[in-house]
């Protein structure tokens, strides 16, 4: 009997399946066109699955075998459970039976898989969430379990009349029936919005990616410019289908895993934002609805643990953000990120939460003109006087009147282009760049300045969505920098260096290339006193730990460099628990200060408690903003001191240093015609 | 009881904005007390606001203007004036044949003459009510406005006013709301056909940068701390002032140039 049902049953299964696809596949294309490779994309799908998204699933290795056993088995399965029951491949006669052996040993792994995500689910942590996905493991065991028992009369196992008479009649209904739950979960529910959705959708999503250059080990962190030319053009994402139809496609692959809720620094906070759920939040409305279902944690809620949840719905085409009232999102939950993608890093989808909360910052800022906090006034500023605290441009230079720095408007050419960035008008950050002028001077180094030639990079005005003002600061430190011969920027602000490395290329014209090499102090440091260049007294202060900027480390992969100088000067690093490419933000990125979105705890008092677990007297640091940020912590146990500084104080005589300059430099094309 | 169904006639304002100028850079930018006058209009329920401009369209002033549509506004009216033209005949004019109840305007433009006098003089033309420094448009009923006028130190005085009146805004109004680019790029600019009378006067002037007023010194003799907070807190004010009641205007002009000479503004 089972031979004539399992057909049927499996291929209505199918047939329900591509139904729920094509609509799935409807809902995606909502959204705005995108130019993604589909053939490429879908050739170099398996291999971005297998090593690209394996390597971030592995980083919980538990975890990571569970996925092995339960997806290789359940993939398995299904191919030779289609074959063996589906078309009655699987008898002993043709190819020895050995599919049939084979899918015995699929469901077996499948099973030994799910046995492991049950016990995961017994008591999930609170980042995983529950509803839907509580029942997975059941389902999982009730697929594999049923495939087994079904097809050990197909290999001979049991007896082919084993399953006749009447009291296996009953046994042969009920295995069909848990094949039936296991078929729902497994193919009707991956298309039709079930927790096994992410593998159809993440399948697409690894294949049709907006950041293609992230697979196979490459990096993809600059944000991707807005068309200003087009005067019709809304600007930025206002309804889910402003997004394009990829990112919505992403958004539909997530898991509901919570490593990017875990990882948070604003969900840690208290401030309105979980990742997690502002992913959901998409998903609820690219499909319309309300966000009643979802069954994780809540954005934080100062003062109430959470906001409730099914009081937000949207549709495809209705507003994220509501001008008044509620929609899908509040204003307050987009606000709150730091960009300071540890959600990207962690997300083993790869999803791209940062570009969606920039692209429906843009809606907000260029066309409501709704940036809370201090954004309007820091957007003012920066459209009048180029940088965001609205002093005078021409001021930019006076906290080196007395180093006599070069400038590029004298010397049109040189090695090194010293990139001073904002801190230049502040008094913390302007010690140490006078530290990095003293450390560039000892090592002998060719340098100027733009002085008052120099903008602000546009950093934050993009982050708080303002891409007008963005290009206009970008192309017109382009149309700068193009006048001028040099072989590199060096920089002690990671955001410039971000910026200029990774977001200016895009914006470079025919006549003005703006690709340009460009250098972290901590790196160039690290590369002089290899060069032998600088040299450096023994260390004699206390232990020391190491903060990693986010503009640095994740965004540029630069880890090394600054823990390279702090081992010549002499330093032992005493690593914090979260450091490297899992660094907890300061708090200062993507505009934050300046928005100010209220949360029960301050981000830079959770990163100086890092420090304090350590027990470190100094914490280093390598960027303006982290240093304003920790500085800012109260009763701190450690000081706060930039990489520059620790290398100045300790700065000795070269003992017979070669007197020539700039041999042991690698030669390098200069970037400006 | 039921609602009132009787039509409210919307209030019609019109904002006279210029361009301004960027204190530290000289950038065009929306004039400070021009967008606050916006702001203050934009805030009135039931108000049908039209932007009024004379002056020159070009590449400065546009992006200036542009910051005014940036605060949702779909058009703006553009009463074309040369350089150096006196605008103050053809803005009446416009305003005369437009007839809004309420228009509103700055205290006094950032670049220009910036005499502040524009709505004094706009007011005399049209025989319309003035009142500077307002800080709230409380409500309009049966054609008078509750106004809120700022006065030194933070306090408030409410005046009633019969429409049509100009007003000028206090920079102690409501801080105007960030100027979006995308409306800014997309409203449209509109040219309003109006007379052009030259100021053959400014055409001879020379202008040259302001040197900044030497301050009057204040001599401070506190004995505590209260007094000296009070001192740095207080507005400077002359103390020797006097009220002339029932006098001729003999007497009033002789008051005026007694004290002219005494300040050594005449010698």
């Amino acid at each position: 009997m089972l031979e004539i049902l399992l057909p049927i049953l499996i291929f209505s299964a199918l047939a329900v399946a591509v139904i729920g696809a094509v609509r799935r596949i409807r809902l995606w294309r909502q959204g705005r066109p995108s130019k993604v490779a589909i053939l490429r994309g879908l050739v170099a799908m398996p291999r971005r699955y297998l090593v690209d998204l394996h390597h971030v699933v592995a980083r919980d290795k538990a975890m990571s075998n569970t996925h092995v056993a339960t997806a290789g088995g359940f993939v398995a399965a299904a191919v030779l459970m289609i074959l063996v029951h589906g078309f009655g491949l699987g008898s002993s006669e043709g190819l020895g039976g050995i599919q049939g052996w084979l899918l015995l040993a699929a469901s077996a792994c499948m099973f030994v898989g799910s046995l492991f995500v049950a016990r995961r689910r017994r008591n999930p942590p609170a980042r995983l969430s529950r509803g839907p996905w509580m029942r997975l493991p059941k389902s999982l065991m009730a697929f594999s379990l049923s495939v087994f028992l079904i097809t050990l009369p197909t290999v001979g196992v049991l007896p082919e009349g084993f399953l006749q008479g009447t009291g296996s009649w009953i046994l042969a209904l009920v295995l069909a029936a848990v094949l039936v739950w296991g078929l729902g979960e497994m193919v009707f529910g991956m298309t039709w919005g079930g927790p096994m959705k992410h593998a159809f959708a993440g399948a697409l999503h690894l294949a049709f990616h907006r950041r293609a250059e992230r697979f196979g080990g490459g990096r993809s962190t600059g944000l991707k410019a807005l068309d200003l030319e087009d005067p019709e053009a809304r600007l930025g994402v206002e309804t889910p289908s402003d997004f394009t139809w990829n990112q919505l496609l992403g958004f539909d692959a997530c898991v509901q895993c919570g490593r990017c809720e875990a990882v948070c620094p604003a969900f840690a906070a208290g401030q309105p934002l979980n990742p997690k759920k502002l992913i959901q939040d998409m998903v609820v409305g690219l499909a319309g609805g309300s966000d009643a279902a979802y069954a994780g944690s809540p954005h934080p809620s100062q003062g109430l643990g959470g906001k409730p949840v099914g009081e937000h719905r949207g549709t495809p085409h209705g507003p994220i953000v509501a001008r008044e009232g509620k929609a899908l999102v509040d204003a307050d939950t987009l606000w709150s990120c730091t960009t300071c993608r540890a959600c990207v890093e962690e997300c083993p989808m790869m999803i791209e939460h940062v570009d969606a909360i920039v692209d429906m910052r843009r809606f907000l800022t260029l066309e409501h003109g709704n940036t809370p906090g201090k954004g309007a006034e820091v957007l003012d500023n920066l459209i009048a006087t180029d940088n965001p605290g609205g002093f005078d441009p021409g001021s930019r230079l006076h906290w080196a009147a007395d180093l006599d720095l070069p400038l590029m408007a004298d010397v049109k050419q040189t090695e090194v282009l010293l990139w001073l960035g904002d801190g230049a008008f502040d008094m913390r950050n302007q010690r140490t760049l006078r530290a990095l002028v003293k450390v560039l001077r000892a090592a002998e180094v060719e340098f100027a300045v733009l002085g008052n030639e120099e903008r602000d990079s546009g950093d934050v005005a993009r982050r708080l969505g303002d891409e007008a003002t963005f290009q206009s600061l970008a192309k017109r430190n382009i149309a700068t920098l193009a006048q001028y011969r040099f072989q590199r920027i060096v920089t002690c602000d990671p955001h410039s260096f971000h910026v200029l490395g990774n977001e200016y290329g895009e914006l470079g014209g025919p006549g003005t290339p703006a690709r340009y090499e460009v250098r972290h102090h901590s790196t160039f440091i690290a590369e002089l006193y290899d060069a032998g260049r600088l040299a450096f007294a023994p260390w004699k202060g206390g232990s020391v730990t190491y903060h990693d900027p986010c503009y640095l480390g994740r965004y540029n992969g630069e880890f090394d460099a600054p823990r390279n100088v702090l081992k010549a000067l002499g330093i032992e690093v005493k690593e914090m628990e979260r450091s490297g490419f899992r660094s907890r933000c300061c708090g200062g990125g993507g505009g934050a200060p300046i928005t100010d979105i209220p949360g029960e705890r301050r981000i830079p008092d959770m990163r100086m408690n890092d420090v304090e677990e350590t027990g470190a007297e100094l914490v280093a640091v390598g960027c303006p903003q982290c240093t304003a940020m920790l500085e800012g912590v109260v009763d701190a146990t450690a000081e706060v001191r930039d990489i520059a500084e620790l290398v100045a104080d300790a700065l000795v005589e070269r003992p017979t240093a070669p007197k020539s300059t700039g041999v042991q430099q690698p030669a390098v094309e200069e970037v400006t015609p | 009881m039921r609602p009132e169904t009787r039509d409210t006639p919307s209030l019609e304002i019109t904002v006279l904005v210029s361009v301004g100028r960027h204190p530290l850079t000289g950038r065009g930018r929306r004039a400070d007390q021009d967008a606050r006058g916006v702001e203050l209009a934009r805030g009135l329920p039931e108000a049908e606001v039209q932007l009024l401009h004379a002056g020159t369209l070009n590449e400065g002033s546009e992006t200036a203007l542009r910051g005014y549509l940036g605060m949702g506004f779909d058009a703006l009216a553009l009463l074309e004036q040369p350089e150096g033209a006196d605008i103050l005949p053809a803005l009446a004019e416009t305003l005369d044949e437009a007839s809004p109840q309420l228009v509103i305007t700055g205290e006094c433009a950032e670049r220009g003459e910036g005499s502040g006098l524009l709505p004094y003089l706009l007011a005399e033309r049209l025989g319309w009510p003035m009142v500077s420094g307002v800080v709230a448009v409380e409500g309009v009923e049966e054609g008078i406005a509750t106004l809120l006028q700022a006065l030194p130190r933070g306090q408030r005085r409410r005046l009633e006013v019969r429409l049509p009146a100009i007003v000028s805004v206090d920079g102690a109004a409501p801080a105007p709301r960030q100027s979006a680019y995308g409306p800014a790029r997309r409203g449209q600019l509109a040219f309003v056909p109006g007379a052009v009378s030259l100021d053959d006067d400014w055409a001879g002037w020379q202008v040259q940068p302001a040197r900044k007023r030497p301050k009057r010194l204040k001599i401070v003799k506190a004995a505590s701390a209260r007094d000296r907070f009070k001192a740095a807190a207080a507005k400077a004010e002359g103390g020797g002032g006097q009220v002339l009641e029932g006098v001729t205007p003999e007497q009033g002009a002789a008051a005026i140039f007694k004290l002219l000479k005494d300040e050594g503004v005449l010698r």
